[in-house]
């Protein structure tokens, strides 16, 4: 067996996962001495078919089978609402099952750890080892363009709260939800389980009058972001298929989409008028939904602008979405989460 | 009789009051050895402050260390890197570290590139801003520790919080306004490499190559070796000598491009060398090149 991508023998003989060699999972021919031949038929994900680890793992792989994760069924929830009939047919055809369904997660792209490359856990170069969670390979891999940079505070600003008290991915969000608990959601906004924050911070209960009374008086009129996000975020916008978006940090307070009796951390969505227009998709119900959207903004402070100051939303309203901010062009229903003064 | 068995007794405990203070002995120096703090692990006074990531120190660290990445000591406000956070939040995150004034703490760092060293080197300078009196980095940072083949843990250590009310020592930062208030008067000591301080190279952010008229140029290169540790005093002393003068009174003004690799010459003239003056501006060339009223030289 060719052993240059395994640094430690000790792994081979103490992980059951390399009992059977490397082409029990790889295929490839392990019999050949040219890497050539060796290499014929390689598998180089073995796990992105589930039936490599379903045989072993058969209760964990039915349900991830149904996770958002595997289905990659929130992008198509996120834009469907934009489509007539026709056009999602179109889109599920040609764009979904092609495109975004391509990029779902495998389990060994969770469940293989290898060395560091910048921070982020890449490539095989180093070493191959299976192991239950590896946060920064886990998570980062998918979801360091915006939430693991901003989270870590590269980004910019500075780092959330809890990845500064030693909080990382998993602390919050639990293998329930990353792996699927067996029901097909549509977005992974209906998912029963998600974090929430007050899991741990039960409002009402903290240590001050002063601390106390701000969370009693915004109780279900502001997500806890609106107040503790503490800095900018990343935002995509003019995403063409083929060319991609471009990105540039922001911050937008303003209704909720999801729920207009709250007030929130906005951020846009690259989604425009002619995103798929190579496949002759117009959007027809394009202004049905808007182009920013509630987020979860992974840049927690105890202290920002806002709690500091009350002027900084009750005089300034700083950081307020305004129509002047508003991207050109952009969905109708973007004018709806501009937060209007109600009259006295 | 009895004067002599007090006496005798008053020699013993005395000896003994020597012996601890000398087992546990709470280093000035600004850098400690590897050896040192494998000596000093369980020393109750010692606070040990890994700054690299919580998913490096989870992998493995320095037993009895606790984990503050070093982007909760200096944070990105206004269009400007490692900027000091707000003086409560500073004061939560020292106090939340298990830190007061009169701890000694030993900052952690990894050293796997050469700019990484001065991670270490900006938190130990914040530290020492927020009233620690006695702070210290690893010489050589974690690296170092690896190579020694010194103990490694991968048991997550929670800090005991306390309540910090540091002293803050306003006078080693300056501002844009001071520089300019002094620039024919204090030392200006540019840490970048001479490619960046004679203007043959300037990194993407800061508006223009060159650097702060009147400055002198002291690179850091010049006080570390291959490993990252610290060269020797004598070598410090003959690098910074030769370009600042003996004069230990002098107002002494570092600046890098961020306000972070200047802190590592600080650090050393002022805890090693006895200068007794220095400074940095914490704007540094991403401030100053923006403004056009501020003296510039190429």
């Amino acid at each position: 067996m060719y052993r240059g991508f395994v640094v430690d023998k000790s792994i081979l003989k103490n992980d059951p996962h390399f009992s059977e060699g490397c082409s029990s999972c790889h295929k490839g021919n392990n019999k050949a001495s040219r890497k050539e031949d060796a290499h014929k038929n390689l598998v180089s994900r073995p796990s992105k078919d589930l039936k490599t680890c379903e045989t072993c793992h058969e209760d964990i792989v039915k349900r991830f089978k149904t996770s958002l994760h595997f289905t990659t069924a929130g992008q198509r929830h996120g834009v469907m609402g934009r489509f007539s009939h026709n056009e999602l047919i179109k889109f599920d055809k040609n764009i979904f099952e092609t495109s975004c369904r391509s990029c779902h997660a495998s389990c060994g792209d969770c469940h293989v750890r290898s060395y560091p490359v910048g921070g982020i856990k890449l490539g095989l170069i180093k070493g191959h080892k299976f192991i239950k969670k590896d946060e920064g390979r886990t998570c980062a891999l998918c979801h360091g363009g915006r939430v693991y940079p901003e989270y870590t505070g590269e980004y910019g600003g500075s780092a959330d709260i809890h990845y500064q008290k030693g909080m990382v991915c998993t602390d919050c969000h639990k293998k329930e939800e990353l792996h699927g608990n067996g029901i097909l959601y549509k977005s992974m906004k209906d998912v029963k389980d998600r974090p929430k924050c007050s899991n741990c911070h039960k409002a009402g209960v903290e240590d001050t009058e002063r601390s106390q009374r701000p969370h009693k008086i915004h109780k279900e009129k502001l997500t806890c972001y609106a107040c503790h996000a503490g800095s900018h975020y990343r935002n995509c916008y003019n995403c063409h298929i083929g060319k991609g978006a471009e990105s540039k940090p922001g911050f937008y307070l303003g209704i909720n989409p999801r729920d207009k009796k709250t007030f929130t951390t906005l951020r846009v969505v690259p989604t425009i008028r002619d995103t798929f227009k190579a496949f002759n998709i117009k959007m027809e119900h394009f202004d049905r939904l808007p182009n920013y959207w509630d987020s979860a903004v992974h840049t927690i402070k105890k202290r920002t602008d806002r709690t500091r100051s009350c002027d900084a939303c009750h005089k300034e309203k700083k950081d307020y979405l305004t129509e002047d901010i508003l991207i050109k062009g952009g969905s109708k229903a973007n004018f709806d989460l501009i937060y209007k003064q109600k009259s006295k | 009789m009895f004067n002599l068995r007090l006496l005798k007794k008053v020699t013993f405990f005395s000896l003994l009051l020597i012996f601890i203070s000398v087992s546990f002995a709470l280093s000035k120096e600004p850098a400690v050895t590897a050896g040192w703090l494998e000596k000093n692990i369980n020393n109750p006074n010692v606070v040990i402050v890994d700054v690299r990531k919580v998913e490096e120190y989870k992998a493995g660290h320095i037993p009895n260390s606790v984990n503050v990445f070093y982007g909760s000591w200096a944070i990105s406000k206004g269009g400007m890197r490692n900027e000091l956070p707000a003086m409560d939040d500073l004061f939560d995150l020292i106090g939340s570290s298990g830190i007061t004034p009169e701890t000694h703490v030993v900052v952690v760092g990894k050293t796997d590139t050469p700019p990484d060293k001065f991670d270490m080197t900006r938190v130990v300078w914040t530290l020492k801003y927020a009233g620690v009196k006695n702070v210290s980095m690893l010489d050589g940072g974690y690296n170092k520790w690896v190579a020694e083949k010194k103990a490694i843990s991968t048991e997550q250590v929670k800090p005991k919080s306390k309540t910090y009310k540091g002293e803050i020592n306003k006078n080693l930062i300056v501002d844009k306004n001071y520089v300019m208030s002094r620039i024919d008067k204090a030392v200006l000591v540019d840490v970048r490499e001479p490619d960046f301080f004679q203007g043959k190279k300037k990194l993407d952010f800061v508006a223009k190559p060159g650097r702060i008229k009147n400055a002198v140029n002291l690179p850091n290169s010049l006080a570390f070796n291959q490993d990252s540790t610290l060269k020797t005093k004598e070598e410090l002393e003959k690098a910074a000598t030769s370009v600042i003068g003996t004069d230990r009174t002098k107002e002494i003004i570092t600046y890098c491009d961020t306000g972070k690799t200047c802190t590592a010459w600080a650090i050393i003239l002022s805890d090693i060398l006895g200068y007794k003056d220095v400074k940095i501006y914490d704007g540094s060339t991403e401030e100053w090149t923006k403004d056009p009223a501020a003296p510039w030289e190429q």
